[in-house]
């Protein structure tokens, strides 16, 4: 029976199994809310936030700084990822602190940005788009270096020219790796804007989940996580969307896992 | 070792390929050197179907990279049409032994590759790929993308391509060499209807021996360590051929007699 079932109704099932256990343990063995809410509890939390309107100015602003860091960085890597790529002084001067500074957790120096550029939007947007300027960058220099040999050579048993080759051959073998680096940034967004919001903000889901955890309204701290989960989850489908319509020529196994 | 290669019956037509003294050096990664080709004297007669044949190592693809511009030789020159050879050629087509069409351009896009990169988009290219297609039975597949077809089917668009810009010459490198048996076979005896139809001089490398005795109108025998010419043997069988050729008494001693270039007891060496 279960081999017959869709693949999304499964998963939908085991859901369902999950907070039907976890509800039933809450109450079997009388655990304290402030320690794990049950799943009603964090439903009812998720519907009155809705209801209040008390989501929304933060969601709306986490939502900016995800995507328009996510943007920023996305731009800076490919353009800084291209022209490593291709200009070979770049390569040998500029990769090396590239690297290095990529060591420095950028967590760690969150702090720092704040300070800089203060407790409103731009600071979270400039954590966001350095954690997602290195996954992308590093996948652009990759894929423009992934290029098949046996190709290249009939490119130029063809006469292609440098330019014809880079936009012919280069840039659409480059998409499959830059595609995958656009997928890890885009989880790392979400991680950067509300990591940012934690050291120093005003409104911001994660600002909201600081200001819950005082008042030990865990299970408001659980129902702001799901929205945080569904920002994450639609700008990584979006991401897989787009790669699956551009890359339509790579069929990978992976395609299946989260779809 | 040289070896004048001059045929008596093909001295009214001039030479669209000459080859002197070719040699070509490699260094490897430890620091010898190998000799890739050494002393190699070739001339291919306009319209004439050349097989080389030879093992791994005898430098017969050094051979056809150096006709078609990919590689530069260490000593002696290689000419096409009474030019030497320096960099890729708009006359000359190449076939390689992988089809490597790009992922991202559907079968007609990748025929007209050769013309879009000279800039030529003109509805006549269009309409050429599209002959093309049709003379190896792919008029159909001109939207499809290379994933969605065989390695038969890939290798014949690989060849379409080639032809594009109507170049003189054809070079293949083992161009059937990954396709199973029977794909092989057909191929064999469609190539040579579409060369006939497209009158090309070509040069066909190959490390079967009856596939380049089914094909050629002469065949080079080629030997490593130097990579050298061996031997070059006529074939006088009439065309058109066809898989029932492989059957004449005066192919099997044709393939006996190039056996035994390469030292071999022509029965053990069958496989060959």
């Amino acid at each position: 029976m279960l081999p017959r079932m869709s693949r999304t109704l499964q998963s939908v099932l085991l859901l369902v199994a999950v907070l039907a256990v976890w509800e039933g343990a809450c109450r079997l063995f009388s655990i304290s809310p402030f320690v794990m809410p049950m799943p009603s509890a964090i439903a009812g939390r998720f519907v009155s936030l809705i209801a209040t309107g008390e989501i929304w100015p933060h969601f709306v602003a986490t939502l900016t700084s995800i995507l328009t860091g996510f943007g920023f960085g996305a731009l800076a890597g490919l353009i800084c990822g291209s022209l490593i790529a291709t200009i070979p002084v770049l390569d040998r001067l500029v990769y090396p602190y590239l690297v290095a500074l990529q060591t420095v957790p950028k967590i760690a120096i969150a702090p720092l940005f704040v300070l800089w550029f203060g407790y409103g939007l731009a600071s979270k947007i400039v954590i966001t788009a350095l954690l997602c300027f290195f996954p992308i960058m590093v996948s652009v220099i990759a894929g423009f270096r992934s290029v098949d040999m046996n190709q290249l050579e009939m490119m130029r048993a063809f006469g292609a020219t440098r330019m014809q080759i880079l936009r012919r051959l280069r840039i659409p073998s480059a998409l499959v790796l830059i595609f995958a680096g656009l997928e890890i940034a885009s989880v790392l967004a979400v991680i950067g804007a509300v990591v940012g919001e934690f050291v120093g903000a005003q409104v911001g889901l994660g600002y909201l989940i600081t200001s819950l955890n005082f008042n030990l309204d865990v299970a408001g701290m659980f129902a702001v996580l799901v929205f945080l989960a569904a920002i994450g989850l639609t700008l990584h489908g979006l991401v897989r969307f787009a790669r699956s319509r551009l890359v339509f020529w790579v069929r990978s196994e992976a395609d299946d896992v989260l779809v | 070792m040289a070896v004048e290669t001059s045929n008596p019956g093909e001295v009214h037509k001039r030479a669209m390929i000459d080859v002197r003294a070719l040699e070509k050096r490699f260094a490897t990664r430890s620091g010898e050197e190998v000799l890739a080709l050494a002393g190699v004297n070739l001339s291919v007669a306009e319209g004439e179907f050349l097989s080389v044949v030879g093992p791994s190592g005898c430098g017969k693809t050094t051979l056809l990279r150096i006709l078609a511009g990919l590689d530069t030789p260490t000593g002696g020159q290689a000419m096409i049409d009474d030019q030497l050879v320096k960099g890729s050629r708009d006359d000359v087509g190449i076939v390689f032994q992988a089809a490597t069409l790009l992922p991202w351009y559907t079968v007609l896009e990748n025929v007209l590759l050769p013309a879009g990169l000279k800039g030529d988009v003109s509805t006549a290219a269009t309409a050429r790929a599209r002959d093309l297609l049709k003379l190896v039975d792919l008029a159909d597949f001109g939207r499809k993308y290379p994933f969605e077809l065989s390695g038969g089917m890939q290798q014949r668009v690989a060849i379409c391509r080639a032809l594009m810009r109507n170049p003189k010459i054809l070079l293949m490198d083992e161009p059937f060499g990954a396709l199973d048996a029977m794909t092989r076979e057909t191929m064999n005896v469609e190539l040579m209807r579409w060369c006939s139809e497209e009158k090309k001089t070509v040069v066909f490398i190959t490390h079967s021996i009856p596939e380049a005795v089914l094909l050629g109108d002469r065949v080079v025998v080629m030997s490593p360590r130097p990579g050298r010419i061996s031997r070059v043997l006529d074939v006088d069988i009439a065309r058109p051929r066809g898989l029932k050729t492989m059957a004449l008494p005066q192919f099997g001693a044709l393939c006996d007699e190039i056996r035994t270039v390469f030292g071999a007891d022509p029965v053990r060496a069958r496989d060959l």
